[in-house]
C-alpha cells in the first residue's frame, strides 16, 4: 500500500457469480476517508453487485473486505449499517404512508418504555434533515405528500441518521431537479470535509467531474483503472469503459432494398407523462432498429407504449402509412397490425412458469388456432412442433412446466410463442439478458432471418455489442427523448457510449457545458 | 399410448389422490359405525345431496382458478331459489321460465361482481361481500322479511328430486352435465386457457393479448349463474325457497375446491379434484350428523380441515 495509513475501507479480490454469469470477478477497491470516490462503468459492469456486497445485501463468493484494516463480513444490510456502511439505493426505499420522521428512524427507532419515543424521533429526524440540507421538509409530513426530489432528500437524511462512515450513493441524483442536485453537492462536500468516505455512482459525467477526488472504472466485473479525478479526458474514460472481449457471432446484415412502400411502423411525436418526450421513428419491412442508451432512459416505456399497454400516450402511430389505434395488447396482436412484444422479464411477463411448455407456446396464438372459441388441438400440436423445431427448443417434453427449462430455452419459448402469431412488427425488450452465449447467437440469427422475411423489428438491448452487431439503425435515448440516430457504420461502441452519456459533439446544453469545463 | 398414460399419471395431483383416499377412509370409518353407510341407497342419496354443492362449487372453482374469490355465494344461492319460486307464482308463463329466470338473476349479480373486480379493480373479497349484502337486502325487500310463500315449479322439483333410469337421481345428472361442460370449457376452449393463464400470471396473460378484463367479468357471471342454479335446485328439493338457504354453502364450496387440490392463489386445479372435494365434504357432513355432532361442531371441523389442507398444499406456491 502506497499510503502509510490504513485505508478506511478496502475490498480485496472479491467475486460474485449469479448462476453462470460472473457479476464481479476479483474486484479490488480502496476507499479513503474524507474523499469522494466515483465508480464508473457501463450497464452490467458490476457496479450494482459491488454496492450490494459492500452494503450487505448479498454475500461475496470469495475475497475479503476490510474496514479500518480489520476483516469484516456482513450477514445483512443492518449489519453493514451497524459497521458504518450505509447505502442510498437507486430505488426509493421509503414507506409512503409513514411520516418523514418515521421513515428516517424506521430501522432503529428511539424507544421509551418499549414504545417509540416520538419526540426523540422527531429530534433525530430534524437533525438528520438539517445535516442533509433539507431543513424545509417537515419531519411530521407524510412521505407520500412529498414530490420525488424531496423524497430523495429524505432518503439521504435517513442514511445520515445512521451515522455512516462510508456513504454509498447509487444514482442518488437521477430523480433530482438541478437546484436540488446543487444542494446535494454542497451537502456531500461538507460530509467529505467531516471525514466521511463517499462512494458515488452516477452516469452523469459532469457530476463526477465536479465532485470526485478519485475515480475507479469497472468493466466486465473487474476494476480496470483507478485514477485521480481530472487526470483523464472524457475520451480516455470512454476508452476504459469499452473493450470487453466478446465472442459474439453476428450474422451479416443485409442491405435494405429501396422501396416506395410506406414504413410498416411509423411513430410521430410520441409522448407519455415525462418519461417519453416527442419520439418519432419509423421502421421498414426487413429493418432492425435498435434502441440504445443507458438503462432506464425510456426504452422500455417506448416499447410498452407502442404495444398499447400504457394509458395516456399522445402522438400518432401509423401502420403501413395509415393511422392506427393500438389501445391494448390484444389490439396490437390483431392481424391488421400484427405486433408482438417480447417482454423484459420472461418470468413475470412472458411466461406462466408452472404451466406446460405447450400451453405457454400457444397462449398468444390461441385465436389463430381456434374456431368459435374451441381450440383445434391437432393444429395446435402441429404449430407447437414446428416452433420447437424452428427455434431448437431443448425440452424433455411439451407437458412439463416451462419453469423447469433453462433460462435460454425459456426465452426461446417466449419468442416462439410470439412467432406463432406470425407478427409483422416485433418489439424486443432486452431479449438476451441472462442467457447463455450460444442461445444469444441463435437469437441473433433468428432476428436476421425474420427481418429477411419482411418483419419490422425494434430491438432494445443493454448490451452495446448486440446493437452494433444486429441493428441497421440505432436510436440512442436519453431522458425519454431520442438524442441521436446512428446509421450503418456509425454504430460503434464509442458513439453509443458517448451519446448514451449525452456527451457527444452534437449535443448541446448545460450537461455538455459542465462536462467539458471539467 | 405409453406417453399418454404417463401424462395421465403425471396429471394425478397428490391432493386429488389424497381427497379420494379420505373419501374411502370416511366410508370405512362410517361402516364401522353402521353397515348402512355402504348401502347403494345411502351412497346415491349422498351423491344427490352432493350435486347441489357440486353445482355451486363449480362456479367457485372457476373464480378460484382466476385467483379470486366469490363470497356472494350465500345470497346468490338464495336469489336463485327465491326468484325461481317467485316466477312460478306468476302463473303458467312464469312457471315455464322459472329455472332460467332464477339462473339469470344470479348471472346479473355475477356480472356486478365481475365488473367490480375486472374494471373497477376492487378486490374480489370486498366486492363479492358487498354484492352479497345487496342481494340479501333485495331479497328482504322482495319478501318483506318473511319466509317466501311461493313454492317451486314441477320442473324444479323434477330436476332436484326425481329419478330417471336405474334410480339415478336427476340432480346427479344435472351435476354431471354442468361438470362435463366445465371440463370442456377448461380444457378445450380459449376461454378456459385464459382462466388458467390469468390465475397463474395475469400480467403475462395480458401481455399475450388476452382480454383479461372480459375473461374475469364472464367468469364471475358464470359463477353467479351456477350459484343461482344451485339455489334453484335447492328450492326444488325443499319445494320452496327460504331466507338463509344459501348460508350453509359458502364455506363448503370453498373447502371443496381447496380440498380438491386447487391452489387458492389461482391457476392450478382440476375439476376431478373439485368432484372429490364435494363428495368428501358431503360425506363428512353426513357422517358428522349421523354420529350426532351439532352444526357448530361441524363448522369447527370444516375450518380445521381446510386449514390442514392449506398447510399441506396451498403454501407450495408461496415458498417457491
Amino acid at each position: 500500500m502506497a499510503s502509510p495509513a490504513v485505508p478506511l475501507f478496502s475490498m480485496d479480490g472479491v467475486s460474485k457469480r449469479y448462476g453462470g454469469v460472473k457479476a464481479l470477478e476479483k474486484a479490488n477497491l480502496t476507499v479513503e476517508a474524507a474523499q469522494i470516490h466515483a465508480i464508473l462503468g457501463e450497464n452490467g459492469a458490476g457496479k450494482s453487485t459491488l454496492i450490494k456486497i459492500m452494503s450487505g445485501v448479498v454475500a461475496p463468493d470469495e475475497g475479503r473486505m476490510l474496514l479500518d484494516g480489520r476483516e469484516i463480513q456482513f450477514a445483512s444490510p443492518a449489519a453493514a449499517n451497524q459497521a458504518g456502511i450505509v447505502c442510498i439505493f437507486q430505488e426509493l426505499s421509503l414507506v409512503p404512508d409513514l411520516s418523514v420522521a418515521d421513515n428516517i428512524c424506521i430501522s432503529n427507532p428511539p424507544k421509551r418504555f418499549g414504545l417509540i419515543d416520538r419526540r426523540a424521533q422527531r429530534r433525530i429526524a430534524e437533525e438528520a434533515l438539517a445535516r442533509a440540507g433539507a431543513q424545509d421538509i417537515h419531519p411530521m409530513a407524510p412521505v407520500k405528500d412529498l414530490p420525488l426530489s424531496r423524497r430523495q432528500m429524505v432518503e439521504i437524511a435517513k442514511a445520515l441518521a445512521r451515522n455512516p462512515r462510508v456513504l454509498i450513493l447509487d444514482e442518488a441524483t437521477s430523480a433530482l431537479t438541478a437546484a436540488d442536485v446543487a444542494k446535494v453537492f454542497v451537502v456531500l462536500k461538507r460530509l467529505r470535509a467531516e471525514g466521511l468516505a463517499l462512494l458515488y455512482i452516477s452516469h452523469r459525467m459532469h457530476e463526477i467531474a465536479e465532485l470526485a477526488d478519485q475515480c475507479t472504472v469497472f468493466r466486465n466485473g473487474r476494476n480496470v483503472a483507478t485514477y485521480r479525478a481530472g487526470t483523464k479526458s472524457d475520451d480516455e474514460v470512454v476508452e476504459l469503459m469499452i473493450g470487453r472481449e466478446y465472442s459474439h457471432v453476428f450474422p451479416p446484415k443485409q442491405a435494405l432494398a429501396p422501396s416506395a412502400k410506406p414504413p410498416v411502423l411509423e411513430v410521430r411525436h410520441l409522448s407519455w407523462l415525462d418519461r417519453l418526450k416527442d419520439i418519432s421513428l419509423s421502421v421498414r419491412a426487413g429493418e432492425v432498429v435498435g434502441l440504445g442508451g443507458l438503462d432506464g432512459q425510456g426504452q422500455r416505456e417506448l416499447l410498452l407504449a407502442l404495444f398499447g399497454v400504457l394509458r395516456g400516450v399522445s402522438g400518432e402511430i401509423l401502420i403501413d402509412g395509415e393511422r392506427a389505434s393500438v389501445s391494448s395488447p390484444s389490439a396490437a396482436k390483431a392481424k391488421k397490425i400484427g405486433m408482438a412484444l417480447i417482454p423484459e422479464d420472461r418470468k413475470t411477463e412472458g411466461l406462466m412458469l408452472p404451466m406446460s411448455v405447450s400451453v405457454n407456446l400457444s397462449f398468444a396464438a390461441l385465436d389463430r388456432i381456434s374456431s368459435g372459441g374451441i381450440v383445434d388441438r391437432a393444429k395446435e400440436r402441429q404449430l407447437i412442433d414446428e416452433m420447437i423445431e424452428l427455434l431448437a427448443i431443448r425440452t424433455a417434453g411439451t407437458d412439463i412446466p416451462v419453469g423447469s427449462l433453462s433460462g435460454g430455452n425459456q426465452q426461446k419459448v417466449v419468442i416462439a410463442k410470439w412467432l406463432m402469431v406470425k407478427p409483422r412488427i416485433i418489439l424486443l425488450n432486452d431479449p438476451t439478458r441472462g442467457i447463455d452465449v450460444g442461445t444469444k447467437a441463435e437469437i441473433y440469427q433468428l432476428l436476421r432471418k425474420l427481418a429477411a422475411t419482411g418483419a419490422a423489428i425494434i430491438f432494445y438491448s443493454t448490451d452495446y455489442d448486440e446493437l452494433i452487431g444486429c441493428c441497421d439503425r440505432v436510436l440512442v435515448l436519453y431522458d425519454g427523448a431520442v438524442k441521436r440516430v446512428l446509421v450503418g457504420d456509425e454504430i460503434t461502441e464509442r458513439a453509443l457510449i458517448s451519446s448514451a452519456l449525452n456527451m457527444s459533439a452534437q449535443s448541446e446544453g448545460a450537461d455538455m457545458a459542465s462536462a467539458t469545463s471539467a | 399410448m405409453n406417453t399418454r398414460a404417463g401424462a395421465l399419471w403425471r396429471k394425478v395431483d397428490p391432493a386429488v389422490a389424497t381427497a379420494f383416499g379420505c373419501i374411502v377412509l370416511l366410508l370405512f370409518l362410517g361402516s364401522l359405525y353402521s353397515s348402512s353407510f355402504l348401502s347403494p341407497e345411502y351412497l346415491l342419496q349422498q351423491l344427490k345431496v352432493a350435486s347441489f354443492l357440486g353445482v355451486i362449487a363449480t362456479g367457485m372453482m372457476l373464480v378460484i382458478l382466476l385467483g379470486q374469490i366469490d363470497l356472494s355465494v350465500p345470497w346468490v344461492v338464495a336469489v336463485g331459489g327465491m326468484m325461481s319460486t317467485a316466477a312460478t307464482g306468476w302463473g303458467p308463463t312464469g312457471e315455464a321460465f322459472a329455472i332460467p329466470f332464477g339462473i339469470l338473476c344470479g348471472v346479473a349479480l355475477g356480472f356486478a361482481n365481475g365488473f367490480g373486480v375486472a374494471y373497477l379493480r376492487i378486490p374480489s373479497m370486498i366486492i363479492t361481500l358487498a354484492v352479497n349484502a345487496v342481494a340479501q337486502g333485495l331479497m328482504v325487500v322482495h319478501t318483506g322479511g318473511f319466509s317466501p310463500q311461493d313454492s317451486s315449479s314441477a320442473a324444479m322439483r323434477f330436476i332436484a328430486t326425481g329419478h330417471t333410469l336405474l334410480g339415478v337421481p336427476n340432480a346427479l345428472l344435472v351435476w354431471a352435465v354442468v361438470g362435463g361442460a366445465t371440463v370442456f370449457l377448461l380444457s378445450r376452449t380459449t376461454f378456459g386457457r385464459a382462466i388458467y393463464g390469468i390465475g397463474n400470471r395475469e400480467r403475462a396473460a395480458y401481455l399475450s393479448g388476452i382480454r383479461t378484463q372480459r375473461v374475469v367479468l364472464l367468469t364471475f357471471a358464470i359463477a353467479g349463474g351456477l350459484s343461482a342454479f344451485g339455489g334453484v335446485l335447492l328450492a326444488g328439493y325443499a319445494s320452496k325457497a327460504a331466507q338463509a338457504m344459501g348460508d350453509a354453502y359458502l364455506l363448503p364450496s370453498i373447502a371443496a375446491v381447496v380440498l380438491g387440490g386447487a391452489s387458492i392463489l389461482g391457476g392450478r386445479g382440476s375439476y376431478i379434484g373439485t368432484i372429490a372435494g364435494v363428495i368428501l365434504i358431503t360425506l363428512l357432513q353426513s357422517i358428522l350428523s349421523v354420529v350426532q355432532i351439532e352444526e357448530a361442531g361441524r363448522q369447527v371441523i370444516y375450518g380445521a380441515v381446510i386449514i390442514a389442507m392449506l398447510l399441506l398444499y396451498g403454501r407450495e406456491k408461496v415458498a417457491r
